[in-house]
């Protein structure tokens, strides 16, 4: 806990560059068991294709949807939304510190879109009709459904691969400066056409997330009151906002922490400031749109729809007081619990409309089957496996520029071996490389 | 930065006038469906009189042997008994019968063949689509993806998803559209041995369905035709002694569940118009803060020495 608490902020430990996770290796113990998760998660959804999804999964007639769709897609796409809620902060309203957490946030989208839109596949019934994605005339236009499927497909494939392309041409540049060149001119191109895919990446979630919510709408008053309301998209797409802060920054907090970085409290407080904001604007929106529906009477019946109503919002609003606190005191501990607080309350609120707070029948009941769940955990394990091998073979962990020095030191007396083209530019002095004669190359 | 927010309003108001043209256009066509749904020129379908229904379940049978469905034996492997609409049976017979002596009552479910259906509305390929010329809601398999959404959005809770096996369907009631293309009348109407359930237009039934409220005033529940404008209106249409919410027929009131709900997120994709429009102010915006960016980007190439990352 001192690690966390500590909170002597230095001038130098100020982040302004994102490095590569060094001196730890990709495969450990933790690696191992996620890709064991992840290949037992991929066996079963052979099973599953060839047996069907009653045997399988918990799902039945009156719950027609399990946790596939309603946990790996709407759960934690929003707290992958990331790139669109961090992203707008920094190009759209410039708040440039946030800049040194765009690479987190677009690759914990990335990874969170591509785990659930595989998941999404598999939980299709008869996923070989998804071939009609390609006719636009045969879309559904105003059916939410077919907005979410479609463009949460898009954006992951276009815009927010796109979005990733940079460290990647990174490595690139710093493996082989033969490649310098030509990567050099991809970069041209991409930073050309990047305004365009940023709003993209901008327009694209916000109408898929909040079609989310509209995905409910159409249950009418099966799903409770406190719930169901024509303002559920615009929760919806708010919820993932301040939860997609949470998930950056609090995962920031925590790689800081495991790999011993340093923090930088300018930025994070900057993140807290802001979820903050949206948290209180969310909760303030949610309970006024109780009250003028005069629905709040329900949050006060001693029944489990009521429990689940509260234990969201003390969630969610406890974490966004945890975090107004952090900024002031500069506690960074008060700082985590906040964002976990507040992005598992978000997690509930989004999870609660189809399934807690969904009522089919009186009599209607669903409980993931144990299949369900490992399928579930293997691509989350999938997830989080990608996570960690991206951390450490690219640049996208923010840290302090004597990190980067560090690791250009470590890589040369530790790793020898390694044809050493040079992490930068100019010399270790500064010196321009192309005019003294490296003995490397 | 305060000059974004100006900047943002600038843009939006440039294109303002965009924005305006697409939002008549858009209201001008929510005008016409405000109106309430089409009825289909030749909408067909079910009018079933719970009073005279004596629960023989011969049209449970009736229906799965005239679609050609094995059946549903799966209860106790003897007695075609199943407890409810599934991937087996299109049509059901249930009993309401509450404890307190009030009046019981049969009721035949199916689909309801909303004139505005739900299900059609939130299907993303359009498997699930209403025939314009007779309002049947057919299910077509070769675009069907399996997501299961029809379940969720019917407020009828009719289509039901086959549980088990690598090809899937969705089973609904298609009012026996074989049967009709040969000038037979639907399996459950066929064989009702009091005439319960008919089949016919729906302007017919209606009628029909009234005169039996006028011959016998009192004997129907709010002397109402349940269907009739009952979620935008339905074509199968019911009599009943009890309260339909009993029966499984929730009250929705006259808007169909669609229009009640999908009001506004229908106006923000009309033709693509007001996301349009954001797309273009936010490319203004983000274009002057990627060239900032990138400048700043270079300065900082230059203090350090290190190779500018974006």
């Amino acid at each position: 806990m001192s690690a966390i608490t500590t909170s002597q902020f230095k001038t130098e430990d100020r982040w302004e560059r994102a490095v590569p996770v060094f001196g730890f290796p990709v495969v450990t113990r933790f690696f191992l068991v996620l890709m064991a998760l992840t290949l037992v998660a991929l066996v079963l959804t052979g099973y599953r294709e060839l047996a069907g999804l009653g045997p399988v999964s918990g799902m039945n007639d009156a719950f027609g949807w399990g946790i596939w769709k309603t946990f790996n897609v709407m759960v934690l796409t929003a707290l992958g939304s990331g790139a669109f809620a961090v992203g707008i902060a920094a190009w759209v309203f410039r708040r440039k510190k946030l800049h040194a957490l765009m690479r987190m946030a677009l690759l914990t989208s990335f990874l969170a879109y591509a785990s659930g839109l595989l998941l999404l596949g598999i939980d299709a019934g008869r996923p070989w009709n998804f071939y009609w994605i390609v006719f636009p005339w045969k879309w559904n236009m105003h059916s939410p459904l077919a907005e979410v499927a479609i463009c949460m497909s898009i954006y992951a494939m276009i815009p927010l691969a796109v979005e990733n392309l940079p460290p990647v041409l990174e490595r690139l540049w710093y493996f082989d400066s033969r490649l310098r060149p030509g990567v050099e001119k991809m970069e041209k191109h991409l930073h050309s056409v990047f305004p365009y895919v940023i709003a993209l990446a901008y327009l694209l979630p916000g109408m898929h997330q909040s079609s989310l919510g509209a995905l409910m709408l159409l249950a009418g008053e099966r799903v409770h009151p406190l719930w169901q309301s024509p303002f559920l998209p615009l929760l919806y797409v708010w919820a993932a906002c301040f939860m997609s802060f949470g998930c950056v920054a609090g995962c920031t907090m925590l790689c800081c922490l495991v790999w011993k970085r340093a923090m930088d409290m300018d930025v994070l407080d900057e993140a807290a400031r802001i979820t903050c904001g949206l948290i209180y604007g969310w909760a303030a929106l949610r309970l006024l749109d109780i009250a003028f529906r005069e629905q709040l009477g329900t949050a006060f019946h001693f029944d489990r729809f009521a429990g689940v109503f509260w234990l969201e919002m003390l969630m969610i609003v406890g974490g966004g007081y945890l975090l107004q606190r952090s900024v002031r005191t500069h506690e960074r501990d008060k700082m985590f619990m906040g964002y976990v607080l507040s992005s598992v309350g978000g997690m509930i609120y989004r999870f609660s409309p189809t399934t807690l707070a969904f009522r089919p029948n009186p009599q209607a009941l669903y409980f993931p089957a144990t299949i369900e769940v490992l399928v579930s955990l293997g691509f989350i394990a999938m997830g989080v496996a990608g996570f960690l091998f991206a951390v450490k073979k690219f640049a996208i962990l923010p840290g302090p520029l004597y990190l980067w020095h560090d690791m250009a030191s470590y890589f040369r007396f530790r790793r020898p071996y390694i044809r050493w083209t040079g992490y930068f530019k100019y010399g270790f002095f500064g010196e321009d490389e192309e005019l003294t004669n490296n003995p490397h190359e | 930065m305060a000059i974004t927010r100006r900047e943002l309003i600038t843009t939006i108001a440039m294109t303002g006038g965009t924005a305006a043209v697409a939002v008549t256009v858009g209201t001008g066509t929510l005008h016409a469906e405000t109106e309430g749904p089409r009825i289909p020129s030749a909408a067909v379908g079910l009018l079933y009189d719970a009073t005279v229904c004596i629960g023989c379940k011969a049209c449970v049978a009736a229906c799965a042997e005239a679609n050609g469905e094995t059946p549903d034996t799966r209860g106790d492997s003897l007695h075609q008994a199943p407890t409810d609409l599934n991937d087996l049976t299109r049509n059901i017979i249930k009993l309401y019968k509450p404890t307190d002596g009030t009046p019981a009552s049969f009721v035949k479910r199916q689909c309801m063949h909303c004139l505005d259906p739900a299900c059609a509305a939130g299907c993303p390929f359009q498997a699930l689509h209403k025939d314009l010329e007779s309002g049947i809601v057919y299910w077509t398999a070769d675009k069907c993806i399996g997501c299961r959404y029809c379940t969720i959005t019917c407020p009828y809770h009719v289509p039901r998803f086959q549980w088990v096996g690598y090809n899937p369907r969705v089973t609904k009631c298609e009012l026996c559209s074989h049967r009709l293309a040969q000038g037979l009348k639907p399996g459950c109407t066929s064989v009702c041995p009091t005439g319960a359930v008919i089949f016919g237009p729906r302007t017919v039934l209606l009628t029909e369905g009234k005169r039996r409220i006028k011959e016998t005033p009192g004997r129907y529940y709010k002397d109402k035709v349940y269907g009739e404008t009952d979620n935008g209106g339905t074509q199968s249409l019911y009599l009943s002694r009890v309260p339909f919410d009993d029966l499984g027929l929730p009250e929705l009131g006259e808007e169909s569940v669609p229009e009640k709900t999908l009001r506004w997120q229908r106006r923000f994709y009309q033709y693509f118009a007001l996301p349009a429009l954001l797309y273009a102010g936010l490319v203004q915006v983000i274009r002057k803060s990627v060239k900032g960016h990138v400048e700043e980007a270079h300065e900082h190439e230059k203090e350090t020495g290190l190779r500018a990352q974006l």
